[in-house]
């Protein structure tokens, strides 16, 4: 309700020119603890007037998630001699660890192609810009690259998936999976009217485990070898505990 | 990975390694990975295991003067080179995609011929045994072909003078495997130790152990600074299931026969390599795969 409240504050602040878009994000922060089994953010926007002192829509609204950045390469099996073995390979540079495109409507009746190209809006745009390859190899590991991260959950299209509450006014959920990666999540949201884009607003939340899998996630990758030393001591510890314990 | 799924998949491992007195770690990494679990992970992170499991073992041996501390220093030296070649190898393999395919036909050879000689062994003494034949334990022979080796070295406590250079060979190639495959190598071991080198049943197993046990430690540490892909909750779970349940096989492998017990395992051996030959020669239900190369730290 407070965040609500500055978001009608900050309309009056809105600097003149075209319409301008105030939204508010719930969390700024997720923060990933042992029982952690995905979360829901929401997000509040309201689109308001500018310099002509006119909002009136019908508007659209197109809010893309980032997720981290990692490396990713995606390869195929083909059966050589009677055996399937990985032959082929591309890799994605900077590839998003998570996404997800949500949107007030079909996108294609929202936005012409050439203005979601432009935006990288649509996911296989993110495999095709990232890939390591080029021609009709990028475009088929890009496209397959996109399907298993569809089935694993870590890219969703949700076309329906805001909501007007009144002309200017909208909300979105997101959901998050269980397994996202520890980092800083981008929240980029279009606006547009009559197929084209009004304008656009960036913000960000980010995820990171908590307490005790955070230690332990932060040992393995800075002190790799006091974590081999601990792995080690509880393994040796175990057995001699077991013997101790099961004296035969 | 549910914590209860993996005690239980570590407790009835453990069960296994316990009855049958080997230290499970090549049927801990097969089962892990057929139940979804990465293979750089399930290979790295069973090591922690296998040291565990073979630890309390190898302390009982220790007790009991069952260990030639000698000939094992030897061999934990020479293969803690091979488990250094071993992660080399397992990262390369990694970054060029090859390290699943490689993973399965290595299980497939060695357990395919493993097993295949142990049930061939199990098969024929139980026969005998049908026949009323009674076949007294064969003592190894005095002289092999590596008696002939130079460097040769006094073992005292396994009563052997013998070349250096086999037992350095044997542990070179058992860390070499132990690392690449995440198994601690005691069922290659025990043999080699026995047919090739001769060493005395009253220390074979002891010293086996010991070897499993520093082996395994030295790979876990390789593994954490090479591949960072050791998972210590994971490997933990593994350790307190794998250890609990390696004392119920103990207690009851008292009630099977020594031939019976070779015959089971010899099966389960032969069961998971033809399940890796099956994922072989099967098309996979999705050609494509992927993988995170790197990236995702916390900011």
């Amino acid at each position: 309700m407070k965040r609500w409240l500055l978001a009608l504050l900050m309309l009056a602040a809105a600097p003149a020119a075209a319409e301008t878009l105030v939204s508010t994000l719930s969390n700024s922060q997720v923060l990933i603890t042992s029982s952690f089994d995905g979360a829901t953010l929401s997000m509040f926007g309201s689109i308001e007037p500018g310099a002509e002192g006119t909002a009136e829509g019908p508007y659209n609204i197109v809010v893309v998630i980032t997720g981290p950045l990692q490396s990713r390469v995606a390869r195929i099996k083909t059966s050589n001699y009677g055996i399937w073995s990985n032959t082929d390979q591309v890799t994605f540079q900077h590839f998003p660890s998570f996404y997800a495109v949500i949107s007030s409507g079909k996108l294609d009746a929202i936005a012409p192609p050439d203005v979601l190209a432009q935006y990288t809006v649509l996911p296989e745009d993110q495999a095709r810009t990232t890939a390591q390859a080029t021609g009709l190899k990028a475009e088929r590991f890009s496209l397959e690259l996109v399907r298993m991260m569809g089935e694993e959950g870590h890219f969703v299209m949700q076309e329906d998936g805001v909501r007007f509450l009144s002309n200017n006014a909208y909300a979105v959920n997101l959901q998050l999976p269980s397994d996202v990666v520890n980092g800083r999540f981008l929240v980029r949201t279009l606006v547009l009217k009559n197929q084209q884009l009004v304008t656009e607003r960036t913000e960000s939340f980010s995820v990171r485990k908590s307490g005790f899998e955070n230690f332990v996630f932060v040992a393995s990758r800075q002190q790799p070898l006091l974590y081999g030393i601990v792995c080690v001591l509880l393994a040796l510890g175990t057995g001699w505990l077991a013997g101790v314990v099961f004296k035969r | 990975m549910n914590l209860f799924f993996l005690v239980g998949i570590g407790g009835a491992v453990g069960f296994l390694s316990g009855l049958f007195g080997v230290g499970g770690g090549f049927l801990l990494t097969p089962l892990l990975i057929f139940s979804g679990v990465p293979s750089p992970v399930a290979v790295a992170s069973v090591t922690g295991q296998v040291a565990a499991a073979s630890t309390s073992g190898a302390l009982s041996y220790y007790r009991r003067g069952g260990i030639d501390l000698h000939l094992a220093m030897y061999l934990i030296l020479a293969s803690t080179i091979g488990a250094m070649a071993g992660v080399a190898t397992f990262s390369a393999l990694r970054s060029a995609g090859q390290l699943d395919l490689f993973i399965s036909v290595s299980y497939l050879l060695l357990l395919g011929f493993v097993g295949t000689l142990m049930m061939v062994e199990a098969v024929r003494t139980m026969m005998r045994r049908r026949q009323g034949i009674v076949t007294p334990d064969r003592l190894p022979s005095q002289h092999s072909w590596m008696h002939g080796l130079p460097m040769r070295i006094r073992f005292k406590k396994s009563r052997l003078y013998i070349s250096v250079l086999p037992v350095l060979a044997i542990g070179v190639f058992i860390g070499w495997v132990g690392a690449l495959l995440g198994v601690g190598g005691g069922f290659i071991l025990v043999p080699a130790l026995v047919y090739l080198l001769r060493v005395p049943g009253n220390v074979v197993i002891g010293t086996s152990l010991l070897q499993v046990v520093a082996m395994m430690c030295v790979t876990t540490i390789l593994q954490a600074l090479t591949s960072q892909s050791v998972d210590i909750m994971l490997a933990f779970c593994l350790m307190v299931g794998g250890t609990i349940g390696a004392q119920f096989g103990a207690s009851a492998g008292k009630y099977l026969r020594g031939d019976q017990l070779r015959a089971l395992l010899a099966l389960l051996v032969l069961a998971v390599a033809i399940r890796f030959g099956l994922t072989l020669v099967l098309p996979p239900s999705d050609p494509f795969s992927m993988a995170v190369l790197a990236g995702g730290l916390p900011q």
